[in-house]
């Protein structure tokens, strides 16, 4: 389990994890449990109409709907609670990846060992990726089936985009406070500037439709790449998937050229 | 993954096994290093002496490719220590100052994981060197004292066998038993062609394995020599009381007395060992009444000849 710096980083996440896909799981539970009462309340839908415009767009994505099962998890869990475990499952892993081990001061050990700093980066990136993925699978896998008990029915491979978008989301995040870590060393910095630009993102995506110059910007959120097309029912966009590649590729860059230039803290 | 590498081309490119030229790190405004020339050889263990605070880290963690040189440069096995870390890493064993472990992990887990970043299964040679340092292996490494802890620290460094150990004061927290053990190992290591560079603040311990001595104040490589010459320019203390005064000038032309003050009755000196004898005949000259002479602790015999005035330069 402990051959290289991937796998012993995925071996230090597995307990996490797993508390992370429990805590995932039961919290789809809770909202399959309750959609039975929702559907049969159609003046759920009526109070949305009524909502302020701008408060309907921070807090439910387009055409909100709590009649569906799709519109139900698009508003419950898509346009807040799911990003924002996503995000914040990404961000300590990205953080904890360089700026922990360091502040921990295990990565003198790490680097006494003959392997790059570009490539202790790359495979914490990579352990980053595949652990967000993984929580993205049980969010999605614990809908699907979950869902069923309940006559929550979604359809599979809508949600599997969801998942993806929603797992992409986390990542770019996840990155920035890889980068940050790696070019600071500073865990506190890399997680709080990965907050910040976040809530920063969540704001220019939600309030751009409706501010007039904000409106050139949003299309730069990430969360505009996560939601804007409506994964749940119009399934993956790829252009979308490949902005938020794109931005973490760079970012993971980022992090190695950072890294890669700095004194390590004894 | 590769696996070890073929070391073909080194013994050509380095019989010097660490260089350092003009090698500097500030830290802002602060200089931690300055200008440092120096030179191991093969089969020597290197004393690297200083208070703490003087740069010793500092150097190490350059030459580990740790920190970025501000000026100067420095080869290990004739690889560029910044350019080339990765493979100077494949070649040396790292001993960090405050060694810190996984605490989940067991010295095992330890073992295997270090081993296999250098491509290797785990070294067998953990395990042997775990039971000369009487170690156990199977703890976790939250659960180990801290001298234990040390000892993993000292096992995952020498366990490459790399031809090069840099250690950063190894023994502190190990019992005296452990400390023996692991000047034998450094011993061993030096005997088999490897070289050390053992960095210590403690005089006594380099005092018993290093060939050759470096005293480092204040960021300043002051002194280089030989442990034995060193040895022979040992200075003494000596304290001679009279039955009457005594004239200074009877004492004064001796080569290489030191601070030497004689009032009223009474004579003190410090001198190295080549002056004893004939301080100990000028003394005769008059009659005596008392005579003490002590040597003194190795940095002071340093400090008398290559330190002073240091303070001022810093």
């Amino acid at each position: 389990m402990l051959h290289s710096v991937a796998l012993k980083t995925l071996h230090d996440q597995r307990r996490s994890l797993v508390g992370w896909v429990v805590a995932v799981v039961l919290l789809v539970l809770m909202y399959a449990a309750i959609w039975p009462s929702i559907r049969d309340q159609p003046s759920m839908s009526d109070f949305l109409d009524q909502m302020p415009e701008a408060f309907r767009s921070l807090f439910a994505t387009a055409g909100a709907d709590m009649s569906t099962p799709v519109g139900y998890i698009q508003i419950e869990l898509m346009s807040f609670m799911g990003p924002t475990l996503l995000i914040l499952y990404a961000v300590g892993q990205g953080s904890s990846a360089v700026a922990g081990e360091e502040d921990r001061h295990t990565l003198d050990l790490l680097l006494g060992s003959p392997v790059s700093r570009a490539r202790v980066v790359l495979e914490k990136a990579g352990a980053m990726v595949l652990g967000t993925l993984g929580l993205a699978v049980a969010t999605g896998a614990a809908l699907v089936l979950v869902g069923r008990l309940f006559d929550l029915s979604l359809p599979a491979g809508r949600t599997a985009a969801a998942m993806l978008h929603l797992a992409l989301l986390g990542l770019v995040f996840g990155a920035l406070a890889l980068a940050v870590g790696a070019a600071t060393g500073s865990p506190g910095r890399s997680r709080g500037v990965a907050a910040a630009v976040a809530v920063l993102a969540y704001l220019v995506n939600g309030l751009g439709g409706l501010v007039d110059w904000l409106r050139p910007f949003q299309r730069l959120s990430p969360f505009y790449q996560y939601a804007a097309h409506d994964p749940l029912r119009a399934g993956v966009s790829w252009p979308a998937v490949v902005v938020a590649v794109l931005t973490v590729a760079v970012l993971v860059a980022a992090a190695v050229w950072g890294f890669g230039r700095r004194d390590v803290r004894g | 993954m590769s696996s070890a590498p073929v070391e073909r081309d080194d013994a050509i490119r380095a019989e010097a096994v660490i260089e350092t030229h003009g090698l500097s790190k500030s830290f802002g405004h602060a200089v931690a290093l300055r200008d440092l020339d120096l030179t191991l050889a093969r089969g020597e263990v290197f004393g690297y002496l200083g208070p703490n605070g003087a740069g010793k880290t500092t150097t190490l963690r350059l030459l580990m490719g740790l920190l970025r040189p501000t000026r100067g440069s420095a080869r290990v096995c004739g690889y560029d220590v910044w350019h080339e870390s990765t493979s100077v890493r494949r070649h040396v064993g790292f001993l960090p100052g405050e060694p810190a472990l996984y605490p989940t992990l067991t010295g095992l887990q330890h073992v295997d994981y270090l081993s296999h970043l250098r491509g290797a299964d785990p070294y067998p040679r953990a395990l042997v060197l775990a039971e000369r340092l009487d170690l156990d292996l199977d703890t976790p490494s939250r659960d180990l004292s801290k001298g234990n802890r040390q000892k993993l620290a000292v096992v995952l460094a020498l366990m490459p066998q790399t031809r090069v150990l840099v250690l950063d004061e190894p023994t502190s927290g190990l019992d005296p038993l452990a400390q023996q053990e692991l000047h034998t190992l450094m011993r061993e290591h030096v005997d088999g062609g490897g070289t050390v560079l053992l960095s210590s603040h403690v005089l006594g311990e380099v005092q018993r394995v290093a060939d050759r001595v470096g005293l480092l104040r204040k960021g300043r490589l002051v002194a280089v020599d030989r442990l034995d010459a060193l040895r022979a320019r040992s200075l003494h203390h000596v304290h001679a009381t009279f039955d009457a005064p005594v004239p200074v000038a009877a004492f004064a032309g001796i080569d290489g007395v030191r601070e030497l003050s004689v009032v009223d009755h009474t004579l003190t000196c410090a001198a190295p060992e080549a002056s004893l004898d004939r301080i100990v005949k000028a003394l005769g000259q008059f009659p005596l009444r008392d005579l003490t002479c002590t040597e003194a602790e190795l940095e002071e015999t340093f400090l008398a000849y290559y330190g002073r005035g240091e303070d001022d330069a810093a």
